[in-house]
């Protein structure tokens, strides 16, 4: 069950040229959210955009096709959209909620539905939950480090961040291009990542990442009912191009394979973890 | 000869409160003592050295029922002794979350006293939760105008128990355009849905004040033209939010107030010498009993020109909009005419309201001890909250709360009425009794010392 519970899963681009031009990948997320939006699914979404300086997210709740599209792309720092859940209900007056966030971020927005302490009137509003697969997160200033001091290019000059094919790539304006081995921002991580044993984001309503599938296109996981309902409505209206999984390269066998990488990894650590400090060790989170 | 029966608890209200009263051969209360006996709740103690924006938020806590209107009273006390105006559009929602609030709680009261009454035309009394029409949809239409004002709370006020937007110096955001049209539907759903219900509720009072008799506990108890009549006049100060000390012409008075002991109000030690088994929810209290309620109450006895008031939409109506029906029932049909004013209120300040104006004073002084005071016309009644800020922090914390300004005024309207109506007498209040408990009289060494936690 490395991949979770899911309904299909499938190969998948945008066909907006708009969406592609500025997406990480196959603008998944992008193209999901505009369509549901403009299809009555949700009433805005939150996502993430750029903060006050390069490359610092900032989540946000975008009520219009612009505004979802100025959050194209990954950006490879911890940014806090589930802050806004229970504003996105309050002043901004939504019903229907959109919400796209890491692996953990669906476990939080799940778990807030289950319990929810301090979201009053919130679980029902929540129409759809993206996942995205996410291996580990960075703080700002491991990224600000990685691109200023190890790759030796300025934040602002970036016109993209990647990590694939075992590299950390950073891609200037002006068309420089460096990788970095994932050795060295191995010790950048978030340490809270560690103890994380989900990759493909298991409780979205539809997870989505580059791993599996060519460049420019994305792996989709169709998980639940109404996931696959906005899925399946939007590739009839024409939104997406896709490839069964098994007729690409890598395919799900990487994604499986990355994904038992990090379980076992991390499961590892909560082991380590247990004997740290002096006689009492660090609390395994899942028991 | 008198003899005396304890009601307790009192039941289908909010909080803790019995009722000791001397009743003649026939059943007639000759003196009727109504008392909270919630335990103290000290919040005007825990303020004391805490910030202004912490205070405001505890007060909220005293209790659920009308939080909005502890938020907001103690948020414009803090204003008021630190002498900050606050922006147009924050005022509007913050008028905006008083209506909201008002709304469910009358809505909240409706299900409560509808036991009390018939339907129209039959000897049945109403039971809210039957599954039997009419009553079915009468409960349908009440949760949903419950919904509509919790709602409409929510957006405008960021919760709709605890508010979480209303801080010192305004609200921390501003609606956005999309949501200020969603309390506007809201709205105009609820205004229908309102008046549908006003016009219910006040069919099936009309319909018990032309009865002769009311059932309790199995006997016909005859309904006494004055019910709940009193002579205590009135306070309120303003028809729909409130007043403070920052306005030009205040109408609340805080030198026309004075605080008694409940030791000087209430009746002395007594011991129950009636009893009756069959009285609804176990019966009064055992004969034999003692009761002592001036050493009971829990509340302050505050009087407005040396004499208690009543508070609450009768009070309201009277003084701004010459309403004149006295007693039970004329207290009951004030509390249902508020229910489109609420509505039609939220509409007018929605039309006012600007999404992209800005909500926070541009300077919040932190304050230099000086007394401020605001009023605010909770569902219930004037809930005045008195404070002193200094760089800050609160020192003096008071809050002056609706039900605590009822007790002795509905004590005195219960003289009249058979005992077993007391009760009726007593849910006309719309009683919400934890947050009117600020006094402790404890027997110290024999000697009976009042000490007031405030001060």
């Amino acid at each position: 069950m490395v991949l979770g519970k899911y309904k299909t899963v499938v190969s998948a681009r945008s066909t907006d040229k708009e969406i592609l031009e500025k997406s990480q990948d196959g603008g998944i997320v992008t193209q999901l959210f505009v369509f549901a939006l403009e299809n009555g699914y949700i009433d805005g979404a939150i996502v993430t955009g750029i903060g006050d300086r390069p490359w610092k997210p900032r989540p946000y709740i975008a009520t219009t096709k612009e505004e979802i599209l100025a959050a194209r792309g990954t950006k490879y720092n911890i940014s806090p959209n589930i802050s806004w859940i229970k504003e996105a209900t309050r002043s901004f007056g939504l019903d229907k909620v959109g919400i796209v966030g890491t692996p953990c971020q669906m476990q939080a927005i799940r778990k807030g539905q289950l319990y929810p302490i301090g979201l009053r009137e919130v679980p029902d509003k929540i129409a759809l939950a993206i996942g995205i697969f996410c291996m580990e997160n960075f703080p700002y200033k491991s990224i600000q480090q990685l691109v200023e001091d190890h790759a030796g290019q300025k934040m602002q000059a970036v016109k993209k961040m990647e990590i694939g094919k075992g590299k950390f790539w950073v891609y200037t304006e002006r068309g420089n291009v460096v990788s970095l081995p994932l050795k060295i921002t191995h010790k950048y991580e978030q340490p809270g990542c560690h103890v994380c044993l989900d990759y493909v984001a298991n409780l979205g309503d539809i997870s989505t990442g580059s791993v599996g599938s060519p460049d420019g296109w994305s792996t989709v996981f169709i998980r639940t009912k109404k996931g696959e309902e906005i899925w399946n409505r939007a590739i009839a209206a024409g939104c997406f191009e896709t490839t069964p999984i098994d007729q690409v390269k890598p395919g799900l066998e990487l994604v499986t394979k990355l994904a038992n990488e990090k379980i076992t990894k991390n499961k590892k650590y909560i082991e380590e973890r247990a004997s740290y400090g002096v006689n009492k060790g660090l609390r395994n989170p899942y028991i | 000869m008198s003899k005396v029966v304890e009601i307790s608890p009192t039941t289908r209200h909010e909080g803790h409160s019995k009722l000791v009263l001397k009743i003649n051969d026939a059943g007639i209360v000759e003196r009727g003592d109504w008392l909270s006996i919630t335990p103290v709740r000290g919040v005007e103690k825990l303020a004391i050295g805490k910030t202004m924006e912490q205070v405001p938020k505890i007060a909220s806590r005293v209790c659920g029922i009308c939080p909005i209107a502890h938020t907001l009273a103690a948020t414009e006390a803090m204003e008021a002794s630190i002498g900050c105006e606050i922006p147009k559009d924050a005022h509007l929602l913050r008028v905006i979350l008083q209506c909201a609030n008002r709304l469910h709680s009358i809505a909240l009261h409706n299900i409560l006293i509808l036991p009390d009454f018939y339907i129209p035309g039959t000897d049945k009394k109403i039971n809210p939760f039957t599954k039997e029409e009419p009553v079915r949809s009468v409960a349908k239409r009440i949760q949903r105008l419950r919904e509509i004002g919790q709602t409409i709370g929510e957006i405008a006020g960021g919760e709709a128990v605890h508010p979480s937007n209303p801080r010192v110096g305004g609200m921390y955001r501003n609606v956005t355009e999309r949501a200020k049209w969603k309390m506007y539907d809201l709205a105009k759903e609820g205004l229908v849905l309102a008046h549908e219900q006003m016009e219910f509720m006040i069919a099936v009072l009309r319909n018990f004040q032309k009865r002769d008799w009311t059932e309790v506990g199995g006997k016909q108890i005859p309904i006494p033209k004055d019910l709940g009549y009193h002579n205590q006049g009135y306070m309120a100060t303003h028809p729909v939010y409130g007043t403070s000390s920052l306005d030009e012409d205040p109408t609340w008075k805080p030198e026309r107030w004075l605080e008694t002991r409940p030791w000087d109000w209430y009746m002395g030690e007594v011991t129950i010498d009636f009893e009756d088994p069959t009285y609804p929810i176990g019966g009064t209290t055992k004969a034999g009993t003692k009761a002592w309620p001036q050493m009971e109450a829990c509340t302050g006895v505050p009087t407005y020109d040396g004499q208690p008031v009543e508070v609450g939409p009768r009070a309201r109506l009277v003084l701004f909009k010459n309403y004149d029906e006295k007693g039970t029932i004329g207290q009951h049909i004030a509390r249902q005419m508020e229910y489109p004013d609420c509505l039609y209120s939220i509409i007018k300040c929605l039309d006012e309201l600007n999404p992209s104006a800005k909500v926070l004073a541009d300077k919040i002084p932190q304050g230099d001890g000086s007394f401020g005071w605001a009023a605010n016309e909770a569902p219930r009644g004037t809930d005045v909250h008195l404070a002193r800020v200094k760089d800050g922090r609160v020192q003096w914390f008071e809050m002056l709360v609706p039900t605590t300004w009822n007790f002795p005024t509905c004590s005195r309207a219960l003289t009249g009425a058979p005992w077993q109506l007391a009760e009726l007498v007593v849910r006309a209040y719309d009683p919400c009794v934890s947050c009117a408990t600020h006094m402790i009289v404890v027997n110290e060494e024999n000697r009976i010392v009042a000490q007031k936690l405030i001060q």
